[in-house]
């Protein structure tokens, strides 16, 4: 018993007790809190390519913003939209269905950004941007992170009704008055924003999974959208200080140890729904791939 | 003027270069399909899920084409899987199964970092290619071509119609588990060309590009194919300028060509439909 508690001391305290860690562990707590958000509108949209999309997309706006000494952040915010808006233009004016122009923009932005990459001067790693760099991050990047993800929480939390509404069914919120192209436009620059705020932790590669996985794992286990929301939070927080440890400890890149916690949550909880929700419902759930409470 | 030629002095760019080509050519023709069907994510999520298999097999120095391919038929049975248990979206679904994949492969090459290096399984390494691995690639390319040169129409008719391809004595499950062979074989090749982030460009740009140019399914292959040899030739010849970023190179030439298409199209370009619009506005009383 005691050798347990010594064990998951160790566990915890050892990493705890360098300084890189603790601003690792910040960042991974702000990272997942803001994605598990976002993550549930996505889930329900059926946004996780536009996810994908936008978080290769940002790739030129951060090399441009670095050669030209701005902030990362904006560059990666401007290519984000970007990105969003010539889908957009792209689909409505020519007859290339929308998820193959949405994969030829990012493809095309985020080579892009590789061809920038070798020609611009900049301190920045490659590799740290893809991939993220967790165990580097600074105190300044702490704050940086907690100003973005901070206002990106607190937006989506405000206007959490009409997002989802607008995400439910767009038809019924345009019906009730709800500005939907400023709800759909609202929604990107949200996702563009999460994307940036997740940089330093995950890196533009991974950091889609971490805006499907909390908000589908979540989808599996309630059907009622506030505790939705709370799932994927706790999901997301849980496994980004858990994936952040393990890599501690194993040596290995921070990103995927937190991609892999969260996929073995959303195992268990696709294991749970299977054995026990199902049979506590005494049937199996007839209704069709997609149809739910919480909409197509 | 010779400083243009110094690429094809070295042995190893005129290498990358015919390799591209092929390699682009090849792909160009599944896009040609996977345009059709909307099945872009599908290239994208396969070049993500065979990462780990890519990983181990060079941990354990076989060929990696074999372990690509066991990780790419673990993934689409995990993604059926998921699909069929759960009320989750298809999108949600393949993007939970591909990233869990990627990162598997990923944190594999963080934790052995001798045997593969992360950037040239994210992002290609065409120049470095080894004549091993490029042997892979050809005989996998050229196998993929002759097959597809052969079923073509069946492919064609079964992505159109799949209910008179059955009528006509084809048999439906054969090819489809036929064309993501294929597919996934070719995601392999394109793995080293440009790596696994931009495998989704070479499977979908050049065919959407000749969707724009052409409305019949012949020359649109026809019209891919010459796309993606083109740019992936000439892509890799311009790298050598840039000191790397092969696969950036290519994909930024496909979508330059995808936007001038986009644009200039005689009949579905922007600018073809805008003087119609104008010209049909002048023609109203």
């Amino acid at each position: 018993m005691t050798g347990i508690v010594a064990g998951a001391w160790n566990f915890v305290a050892v990493p705890l007790s360098y300084g890189f860690m603790q601003r690792a562990l910040v960042v991974a707590l702000l990272t997942g809190a803001v994605c598990a958000v976002l993550s549930c509108y996505l889930v329900l949209k059926g946004w996780s390519l536009m996810g994908d999309a936008v978080s290769h997309a940002v790739l030129p706006g951060i090399v441009i913003a670095s050669a030209l000494g701005l902030p990362l952040a904006l560059g990666a915010f401007a290519a984000g939209l970007f990105c969003a808006v010539a889908t957009g233009y792209l689909k409505d004016n020519s007859r290339v269905k929308e998820d193959t122009v949405m994969g030829i923009v990012f493809s095309g932005m985020f080579g892009l950004g590789l061809v920038l990459f070798t020609k611009v001067e900049t301190d920045q790693h490659l590799l740290h941007i893809l991939f993220g760099n967790m165990l580097g991050v600074t105190a300044r990047d702490v704050t940086e992170t907690a100003i973005v993800a901070g206002i990106t929480l607190a937006v989506v939390l405000a206007r959490r009704r009409d997002l989802l509404l607008y995400c439910f069914d767009p038809k019924h919120a345009r019906a009730v008055g709800l500005p939907v192209a400023w709800l759909h436009y609202g929604l990107l620059v949200l996702l563009s924003l999460t994307i940036v705020a997740s940089l330093q932790a995950v890196g533009v590669i991974l950091v889609v999974a971490m805006l499907v996985a909390p908000g589908a794992t979540a989808y599996l286990l309630t059907r009622r959208f506030e505790r939705m929301l709370l799932i994927a939070a706790a999901v997301a927080m849980g496994s980004s200080v858990l994936g952040t440890l393990v890599s501690f400890h194993i040596n290995g890149s921070t990103g995927p140890c937190i991609v892999l916690v969260q996929a073995a949550i959303f195992v268990i909880a696709l294991l749970w729904d299977q054995l026990i929700l199902r049979r506590r419902r005494g049937r199996p759930d007839l209704r069709p791939a997609g149809a739910s409470n919480l909409g197509q | 003027m010779s400083e243009l030629l110094v690429p094809f002095a070295y042995d190893y760019m005129v290498k990358a270069i015919w390799v591209s080509a092929l390699v682009g050519g090849v792909c160009a023709f599944l896009s040609a399909y996977l345009m059709l069907k909307g099945w872009s994510l599908m290239g994208d999520a396969l070049a993500h899920s065979i990462v780990p298999g890519v990983a181990g097999a060079y941990l354990l120095k076989l060929p990696y084409a074999a372990g690509a391919f066991f990780a790419g038929l673990l993934a689409a049975l995990g993604m059926t899987l998921v699909r069929t248990h759960t009320r989750l979206r298809e999108d949600a679904v393949i993007g939970i199964v591909f990233t869990a994949f990627f990162a598997a492969g990923l944190l594999l090459v963080s934790i052995n970092p001798t045997a593969v290096s992360i950037q040239s399984i994210a992002l290609g390494n065409i120049l470095g290619i080894s004549d091993d691995d490029a042997r892979q690639v050809v005989v996998i390319a050229a196998v993929t071509l002759g097959v597809l040169l052969l079923k073509w129409k069946d492919l064609m008719l079964l992505f159109f119609d799949e209910a008179h391809a059955r009528a006509v004595g084809l048999r439906p499950v054969a090819l489809k588990v036929l064309f993501f062979t294929l597919l996934s074989v070719m995601t392999v090749a394109a793995l080293q060309t440009v790596g696994a982030c931009l495998v989704i460009a070479m499977v979908v740009t050049p065919g959407a590009t000749a969707y724009l140019l052409t409305d019949r399914f012949g020359r649109l292959i026809a019209i891919s194919v010459a796309i993606g040899t083109a740019t992936s030739a000439a892509g890799a010849y311009l790298s050598y300028f840039l000191d790397g970023a092969t696969g950036g190179m290519i994909v930024v030439l496909q979508t330059v060509v995808f936007l001038a298409a986009f644009l200039l199209a005689p009949r579905h370009g922007l600018l073809a439909a805008r003087r119609k619009a104008t010209g049909v506005a002048g023609h109203a009383p």
